[in-house]
C-alpha cells in the first residue's frame, strides 16, 4: 500500500533530515515546528506494461485506434522527448523504448514505410548516439539510426523547419517539416512532472527559437503560477494556442506515460524513504554513502550520481487526441505527486539535487542550479506558492562556478558576461537575448556538436524569474559565496546563519517549510 | 594529508554519533507525533516463549532473578510490602490486577511475592514493545517470566488462558500501558474476562511511588533510593451474571481502595468505599502540571528502623 504525501511537524523526536546538496547530501537539524513536506510513497507499477500500451494504443481517448490511422504510403513521424525526461534516467528498457516497439510493430503490420523517429530536443543539446540508443533500445536504434531516420530535431535548419501559422495572438507557430508534413504524428512522451505533455510536446519539442521566444521570455514566466499548473500557466496557454493551431494543420496521435516515485536504486533507496523509518541497513547504508562521498574524487562523486538508473515503474499510459489524454495524465501525476499543505510559510527551504533535466551526463553548474531551485523546485506547487510573497528561499548547493564546456558554452559567458550587468531576467532579456541567440558560433555548436542552444541559459534565468519576483530574499547554503554572489544572491555556511540573515527579511521567528524532494511532489496549498 | 584524513575520520564520527542519537540506538525508535497517523500497522514476529518456563530457564532466572536483578533493586529504590497475607487464603492460580505506571512496577510486584509464588508467576507483557526484537523478547521472558499479548491483534505463540490451565499464576496490568502522568486510566476487560473464563480469582495490587521514581522516559530509577509502596488485597471473585466488563470495573475498584488504604489507613478505606467515597484513581480534573507534580512525590518513608549515615545528637 502506498501512503500519501503529508506534512510532517519537526518535533523533539524527529531525527536529522536529508537534504540533497549537489552530489552529496547532508543530514540537518532544523528547527522545532518546520514543515516537512513528503512525497506520496510510489505508487505500485502497472503489473503487464506491454499490455497496458496495447491497451492505450488499441483503445485511445477521442480517436480511432492506432492501427486504423495506419496505412500503406503513408509518412509516419514518430517523435519523442529527449534525454531530459526522466530524472535520473530510468533504467532499461525505458517507457519510451517499449511504445515505440509497438507503434513499430503496428505500422510493419499495416505495410508503412516511410517512417522516421525525431527526438523531440527543440534547443536542447544534440543526444549522442549512445544516449539514444538507451531511450530507443537496440532494435529501434539498429534500425533506423544509420540509415539517417533517427535523428536530432534540428532548431536551426531552416531548410527542414515549416512556418504553420500564427495564433490568434500572433504567435508564430514553427516546427519541424518532416513532422509538419507527416500523415500522422505520434509523440511518445514521459509525464515526470505536471508541466510536461499536452501541447508542449509537439509545439515546444519540435519548434525553433522563433517560435519558442513567444512563450519562454521572462514575462510569461513571472505570469505563470505555476508552470507545473498548465491551467494558470501563461507558458501553457500559449503552447495550447500552438497546439489548437496544428492540430487543424497536422494529424497528432499522443502518448503519454506516467511512472512511480521509483526515483532511487538500491542502495540508495532510502533516499526515498521517511527518515524515521530507516532501518538499521538504511542508516548503515547512508553512513557508508556519506564516507564513500567524503573520500571519493570529484570525478568518482561524479560517476557515481550519474550512473544512477531509476527503477521508475509505469503507472499509466494514455494515448489519443492531446487534450483529452492530457487531462487523464495530469490526474495520474496528481495522483503520485500532490501534497495538501495548509498556508504559506515565511521561508522555503530546498535541496538541490545532483541533476536537473539539463545536466544528464553533465554539470551542474549555477544557472542550472538556480533553474532547478528557483525554477522547478519553487514551481512545484498548485494554488499558490509555498512560500508567502516577500518570504525567504533557503537552498543547499555547492554552487561551484564548473561548466561543461561541451555542453553549456554560451553558459559560461551568460555568467561572465551577463550576470555580471544584470540579474534582472527582464534586463537580461532585453540587453542580451538576441545577441546570444543569433551567434553563429552558439549556433553552429548547437548543431554539429552537443551544445545547448545560445540561448538556453537564457531561458533557465527566465524560469526562476516567478521565484525572483515573489521573494525578497535568496540564501544559498553551503555554496561558493563569489558565485553566489554573482547570481545576485547570498552564501550561508549552515541553515542557522541562513535564517539569521533571513531574519530582516522574514523576522527573527519565522514559519518554514522544507520542501522534502526528490522524489517529485507538487505542494497542493490551500 | 594527515589532516585531511584527520578531518575525514572525524566526519565519520560525527556522522555516526548524529545517526546514534537520531535514531535512537539501543533505545527504542520514535516516530515524530504528526507522522504517527501514518505508521503502517507492522507484522509482529511471534517469538515462542515455552522455553523460559522449562525447567533449566527456571533454574537461570532464579539465579539471575535472586543473584542479579533483586539486589540491583533493593540498592536503587526502598519498598514497602504489604497484604502478602492473603496468598495464604488462596490457592494458585490467580491473576494479579495492577495499574500501570511505570518499568519498576513489574519487578516491584515480583520481588514482593513469596518466593513459591514468584517462581510460578508469568507477567503478560505487550507483545508490540517487549516482543519486537529477538533480543528484547529473550531478555524480558528470561529476566521476569514475560509472555506476549497482542494489544493490536494479531499472532501470539502463547494464550494466557493455556497458562493458566498450566497453573501458572499471572500478572496483567488490565490498562495495557503505563499512564502518563501516574494517575490511574481505565481498566480493559482481558483480566476479568480471563478470571471468568478459568475461575480463578483476581486479586487486586495497588502500588506507590513507581511513577515518581521512574516515569515513563526514564531508563534508570532517580537517585536517592526512592520509597516505592506496594499492597495486595482480598482476592475478588466474579459474581453470577456478572458480565466481564462489571466485573473489570469492581477490579479497578478494587485497586482504588488500596491505594487509598495505602495513603491512609486500613478502617479509613472500607469507610469510605462503604459510602463510595473513595478517591476517584483517575485523579482530579486539574491543569497537567498539577497532576503530573502530585504523582512525582514518593510516599513516605515507613521504615522507622532506616540507618542514617550520621546519627542526630538531638
Amino acid at each position: 500500500m502506498s501512503r500519501p504525501g503529508f506534512v510532517l511537524e519537526v518535533d523533539d523526536r524527529t531525527p536529522p533530515l536529508v537534504v540533497h546538496e549537489g552530489e552529496g547530501f547532508r543530514l540537518e537539524h532544523f528547527p522545532l515546528g518546520t514543515r516537512v513536506i513528503y512525497p506520496p510513497e510510489s505508487l505500485p507499477a502497472v503489473p503487464d506494461v506491454d499490455a497496458a500500451i496495447q491497451h492505450a494504443l488499441l483503445n485511445p481517448e477521442g480517436a480511432d485506434p492506432l492501427p486504423a490511422l495506419l496505412r500503406p504510403g503513408m509518412r509516419l513521424t514518430i517523435a519523442f522527448d529527449d534525454l531530459s525526461l526522466p530524472l535520473p534516467p530510468m533504467r532499461r528498457p525505458d517507457i519510451r523504448q517499449r511504445v515505440i516497439e509497438a507503434v513499430l510493430s503496428m505500422a510493419a503490420d499495416a505495410g508503412v514505410d516511410d517512417v522516421e523517429l525525431i527526438a523531440a530536443n527543440a534547443l536542447h543539446r544534440r543526444m549522442t548516439a549512445a544516449e539514444i540508443r538507451h531511450i530507443v533500445g537496440e532494435r529501434v536504434f539498429r534500425s533506423f539510426f544509420d540509415q539517417g531516420l533517427l535523428y536530432n530535431h534540428d532548431a536551426e535548419d531552416h531548410e527542414n523547419l515549416t512556418h504553420v501559422g500564427l495564433t490568434d495572438n500572433g504567435e508564430d507557430v514553427e516546427i519541424n517539416r518532416r513532422a509538419a508534413e507527416s500523415d500522422l504524428l505520434v509523440y511518445v512522451n514521459v509525464n515526470l512532472v505536471s508541466m510536461d505533455g499536452g501541447h508542449k510536446s509537439v509545439p515546444i519539442g519540435l519548434a525553433s527559437y522563433k517560435s519558442l521566444r513567444h512563450h519562454h521570455n521572462a514575462k510569461t514566466m513571472v505570469a505563470s503560477h505555476s508552470f507545473m499548473d498548465h491551467e494558470r500557466s501563461h507558458l501553457h496557454h500559449s503552447a495550447w494556442r500552438m497546439g489548437r493551431l496544428l492540430s487543424d494543420h497536422l494529424k497528432i496521435f499522443q502518448i503519454e506515460t506516467t511512472l512511480n516515485n521509483d526515483v532511487f536504486p538500491a542502495p540508495y533507496d532510502f533516499l526515498t524513504k521517511r527518515e524515521w523509518e530507516w532501518s538499521i541497513k538504511d542508516q548503515a547504508s547512508m553512513l557508508a554513502a556519506r564516507r564513500g562521498l567524503a573520500i571519493a574524487p570529484p570525478r568518482v562523486r561524479h560517476k557515481m550520481f550519474h550512473d544512477l538508473r531509476a527503477p521508475y515503474g509505469l503507472t499509466g499510459i494514455h494515448a489519443g487526441e492531446t487534450e483529452a489524454v492530457h487531462d487523464k495524465t495530469i490526474a495520474a501525476v496528481h495522483r503520485q505527486q500532490l501534497v495538501e499543505v495548509q498556508g504559506q510559510s515565511d521561508v522555503l527551504v530546498m535541496g538541490i539535487p545532483f541533476l536537473g533535466p539539463y545536466n544528464v551526463n553533465s554539470t551542474m553548474n549555477p544557472i542550472l542550479a538556480t533553474c532547478m531551485g528557483l525554477g522547478y523546485f519553487f514551481n512545484s506547487y498548485r494554488g499558490q506558492p509555498v512560500v508567502r510573497r516577500g518570504g525567504a528561499v533557503i537552498l543547499y548547493h555547492p554552487v561551484k562556478p564548473d561548466f561543461n564546456q561541451l555542453h553549456h558554452p554560451s553558459y559560461v559567458d551568460f555568467y561572465d558576461e551577463v550576470l555580471a550587468e544584470s540579474t534582472d531576467p527582464a534586463v537580461v532579456e532585453e540587453k542580451f537575448e538576441q545577441q546570444y541567440a543569433l551567434d553563429p558560433w552558439y549556433i553552429h555548436l548547437y548543431r554539429t556538436s552537443h551544445a545547448y542552444h545560445g540561448v538556453h541559459p537564457f531561458y533557465m534565468w527566465y524560469w526562476a524569474a516567478h521565484a525572483m519576483d515573489h521573494v525578497d530574499d535568496v540564501i544559498w547554503v553551503g555554496a561558493d559565496r563569489k558565485a553566489v554572489q554573482r547570481l545576485g544572491f547570498r552564501a550561508a555556511s549552515t541553515l542557522t546563519d541562513a535564517l539569521e540573515m533571513a531574519s530582516g527579511t522574514v523576522g527573527p521567528d519565522p514559519t518554514i517549510s522544507y520542501l522534502h524532494s526528490p522524489p517529485h511532489l507538487i505542494a497542493d496549498v490551500h | 594529508m594527515s589532516g585531511s584524513r584527520q578531518g575525514l575520520l572525524r566526519g565519520g564520527v560525527d556522522d555516526v554519533r548524529a545517526v546514534s542519537r537520531g535514531w535512537r540506538w539501543g533505545r527504542r525508535p520514535l516516530v515524530p507525533r504528526s507522522a504517527e497517523e501514518f505508521v503502517l500497522p507492522t507484522e509482529q514476529p511471534v517469538f515462542p516463549t515455552d522455553w523460559s518456563r522449562s525447567r533449566p530457564a527456571r533454574m537461570l532466572r532464579e539465579v539471575v532473578q535472586k543473584g542479579g536483578l533483586e539486589p540491583v533493586f533493593r540498592s536503587q529504590v526502598r519498598t514497602s510490602v504489604e497484604g502478602l497475607d492473603v496468598l495464604a487464603r488462596v490457592e494458585g492460580p490467580v491473576i494479579f490486577a495492577a495499574h500501570h505506571a511505570s518499568h519498576l512496577d513489574t519487578p516491584l510486584i515480583l520481588l514482593s511475592l513469596p518466593d513459591r509464588w514468584r517462581r510460578t508467576t508469568a507477567v503478560a507483557a505487550a507483545a508490540d514493545y517487549f516482543f519486537d526484537t529477538w533480543w528484547r523478547a529473550v531478555g524480558s521472558a528470561m529476566f521476569f517470566n514475560t509472555f506476549p499479548i497482542e494489544r493490536r491483534g494479531g499472532a501470539i505463540a502463547t494464550t494466557p488462558g493455556e497458562l493458566l490451565a498450566e497453573g501458572w499464576s499471572l500478572v496483567i496490568f488490565p490498562e495495557g500501558t503505563r499512564s502518563k502522568d501516574g494517575w490511574m486510566g481505565p481498566f480493559r476487560m482481558g483480566a476479568a474476562w480471563l478470571a471468568m473464563e478459568y475461575g480463578v480469582p483476581v486479586i487486586p495490587v495497588a502500588h506507590r511511588g513507581t511513577f515518581a521514581a521512574m516515569p515513563r522516559g526514564q531508563r534508570w530509577p532517580s537517585p536517592g533510593r526512592r520509597q516505592l509502596a506496594i499492597r495486595f488485597g482480598d482476592p475478588l471473585h466474579p459474581s453470577s451474571g456478572e458480565s466481564a466488563h462489571e466485573f473489570a470495573s469492581r477490579v479497578r475498584g478494587g485497586v482504588a481502595i488500596l491505594q487509598d488504604e495505602d495513603r491512609t489507613t486500613w478502617w479509613d478505606s472500607r469507610r469510605r468505599a462503604a459510602q463510595r467515597g473513595t478517591p476517584d484513581p483517575s485523579g482530579p480534573e486539574i491543569a497537567a502540571w498539577r497532576r503530573l507534580w502530585a504523582q512525582s512525590e514518593s510516599p513516605a518513608a515507613t521504615d522507622a528502623t532506616r540507618r542514617r549515615a550520621w546519627r542526630r545528637t538531638s
